[in-house]
């Protein structure tokens, strides 16, 4: 399957046409399944290490407070053993314990509160002693006693005073020296504390910490060690939790390679339209150099025998004339196509022109090969305007754009009207035709280089089109633009605008280098 | 009945103080009512038996009976050897594992002793009795007596 896909994207590269859609879509398929597998490993692998990071810090936890439940049960016990040594120490000494002996005992010892010393020999000598200040109705007691060479202490205390001694064994000794919070990602040393009830014994999971309870041993058991430990995998919200982040740097990354192969697919497609219109631009140019060469060399022939009569003659002469003209018109356009494209342009020559005389040498020069279409030229010129600074070579040539165009999509109605009028702020010049019209669709498209409006019959007629692209570039030049109002089946209307007193600063007029920059 | 006794406590310690105290002994500085209940309490329970063993190592031998106590009424006499009590055997024990005897038995007070005398094994059954109010008050006043100040005593 693997190799199927290979042949098939090799043939896709080697193929120079339009590269159909799966080819270019299936390289950025293949990218989302890479990073969608990337994505599952990441997520997978931060879910692993969030359940690793919890059960170390959970155990962590329970160790941290079982460890310092028994450091604390060791500590109460020799705490007591010591009471109970330094007493037997009192009755070695001493020949009879007296209340002053006890009193001390119960001073010396922090933690307890009242002791009773009952000797084995008479219950009824007995002593009492108790220590300041006076008992708390609701002070937590508890009851202890030992058994002496002469008789038993029985004595209570305060366990949280006893354990409120024992603060060094409730101290969490940290694993690690120096620990790298970063690395570890738990917390060290653990929040050790100690609880007065223990209520929940055991693990308990907190909003991003573990804690463990451990109960101390009796008679303490009512009170246990807490130990809190942080880290930062647990149930951290939003981009604090490794896991939801991988998610949403996964879905970008998925969002970004969309619309990476939204945007190739996008270039790719106005790269591959602009190569065929190039190649349609050459099979035109050298269709259109051929037509008029064969007339041209067809006359020259025809010339050459000896029995033609003065009309023939002149008529064929007429012809190649005719011709001529028309392939110096066509090598124009393609030669300032290919200046403009080599940003080579010469400046423009901006010159005093009469826009009337203009017009009317143009259309007298072409008029034979008007003619010879069978088309009429009717002439509509406002004496009004007076002299511009125009390029004259250009712009006769862009007027010849739109009259060539007109007979080239022409209709039954063969007739062209050439208007020139002013109005406040420009000198217009509007070619109308009786022609096929355009669609709306191509309006907008029908100056792009080398388009040409998608007519059924388009075959069947010449063109480069480039024509209009020139158009709109010379008018740029001068500072104007190039409107059109079409109605399909009825006829177009070309209208050249050139601002007014444009004469007064040639200097600032773009070059046809500078338009095709803006272009 | 507390009340009645504590007065009599008070009075008591009225009478004993002024001779008993000498100057410079530590004061116990709760209230004498306090200290009388906290004395009850500790000694509340079963726990006279009334006989002192010696320790022989190994094994336990009675060495003083007292009077009109338990272990008086249960017919245990001086010298007898303490061969087991409530099925705990006592023939290498200490006095402090005897004592613990005692007081592990301080609930139901019941005790079954087997004791060497004279060549022969001896079967007594015995109850602990609690300490008696005499005793109790006894213990009391004497602590009253010994460090409460009269000013402490008359709260």
């Amino acid at each position: 399957m693997f190799d199927a896909i290979l042949a098939k994207l090799s043939a896709v590269s080697r193929r120079g046409g339009r590269p159909d859609r799966v080819s270019i879509l299936l390289p950025f398929l293949i990218i989302s399944i890479g990073l969608g597998a990337l994505a599952w490993r990441s997520y997978h692998l931060s879910t692993n290490m969030e359940r690793g990071a919890s059960a170390l810090a959970g155990q962590y936890a329970g160790y941290a407070a079982e460890i310092t439940a028994r450091r604390v049960d060791a500590a109460v016990r020799a705490e007591m053993s010591r009471a109970t040594e330094e007493w037997q120490q009192v009755e070695r000494r001493g020949a009879e314990p007296t209340f002053v002996a006890l009193r001390d005992w119960v001073t010396g010892h922090g933690w307890i509160v009242s002791a009773i010393y009952v000797p084995d020999d008479d219950p009824a000598s007995s002593v009492y002693a108790a220590e300041a200040p006076a008992l708390k109705k609701n002070a937590q007691r508890l009851t202890r006693e030992f058994f002496t060479s002469t008789g038993t202490i029985r004595y209570t205390y305060d366990p949280q005073r006893l354990l409120a001694a024992q603060h060094n064994a409730i101290r969490q000794q940290p694993l690690v020296r120096k620990p790298d919070r970063g690395a570890l990602a738990i917390q060290q040393p653990a929040d050790v504390t100690l609880v007065s009830s223990v209520r929940a014994e055991g693990m308990e999971k907190l909003d991003d910490a573990f804690a463990f309870t451990a109960r101390l041993g009796a008679p303490l058991d009512a009170f246990g060690i807490r130990a809190v430990v942080r880290t930062s995998y647990v149930g951290g919200r939003g981009w604090q939790n490794q896991r939801v982040v991988s998610l949403w740097v996964s879905l970008l990354a998925l969002i970004l390679t969309g619309i990476g192969a939204v945007l190739a697919l996008r270039g790719l497609q106005k790269e591959s339209e602009t190569m065929k219109l190039r190649a349609a631009l050459i099979a035109n140019v050298s269709h259109e150099l051929r037509t008029p060469l064969a007339m041209i060399r067809l006359g020259a022939e025809t010339l050459k025998h000896p029995k033609l009569n003065e009309k023939e003659r002149r008529d064929i002469e007429d012809q190649i004339l005719r011709e001529v003209l028309l392939l110096s018109h066509l090598v124009e356009n393609v030669l300032d196509v290919a200046r403009i494209q080599n940003d080579s342009a010469k400046a423009l020559a901006f010159t005093p022109v009469h826009p009337r005389e203009l017009i009317r040498n143009l259309v007298s020069t072409y008029e034979s090969w008007i003619h010879s279409k069978g088309f009429t030229v009717s002439l509509h010129l406002d004496d009004a305007v007076g002299e511009q600074m125009w390029d004259r070579d250009s712009v006769s040539r862009a007027l010849l754009n739109l009259i060539d165009n007109a007979i080239k999509y022409s209709s039954e109605d063969k007739a062209i009207d050439v208007v020139l009028r002013q109005t406040e702020t420009d000198v217009v010049i509007e070619v109308r035709d009786r022609g096929i019209g355009i669609d709306a669709k191509d309006a907008a498209k029908i100056f792009d280089p080398y388009y040409r409006a998608r007519f059924s019959d388009t075959t069947t007629r010449r063109g480069a089109g480039l024509g209009l692209t020139l158009v709109q570039q010379i008018l740029a030049s001068h500072g104007g633009r190039v409107e059109v109002d079409s109605v399909p089946g009825a006829g177009s209307t070309f209208r050249l605008l050139f601002p007014r007193g444009l004469s007064g600063a040639p200097d600032e007029v773009p070059s046809l280098a500078n338009a095709r920059e803006a272009f | 009945m507390f009340h009645s006794v504590s007065k009599a406590i008070v009075v008591a310690a009225l009478v004993t103080a002024a001779a008993a105290v000498s100057a410079d002994d530590p004061k116990c500085s709760a209230t004498a009512r306090e200290c009388d209940q906290q004395i009850r309490q500790m000694l509340s329970g079963r726990r006279f038996f009334g006989a002192i063993v010696e320790d022989t190592k190994p094994g336990l031998v009675i060495k003083q009976i007292t009077a009109k106590s338990p272990a008086d009424a249960a017919g245990l006499k001086n010298g007898d050897r303490l061969i087991a009590i409530n099925n705990k055997s006592l023939t290498q024990a200490s006095a402090k594992e005897y004592k613990q005897v005692l007081a592990d038995a301080r609930e139901t007070g019941k005790l079954w002793i087997i004791v060497w005398r004279r060549g022969a094994y001896k079967k007594f059954e015995a109850r602990l009795e609690p300490y008696s109010k005499e005793q109790i008050e006894k213990i009391i006043s004497a602590h009253l007596a010994h460090s409460h100040t009269t000013t402490a005593g008359a709260q």
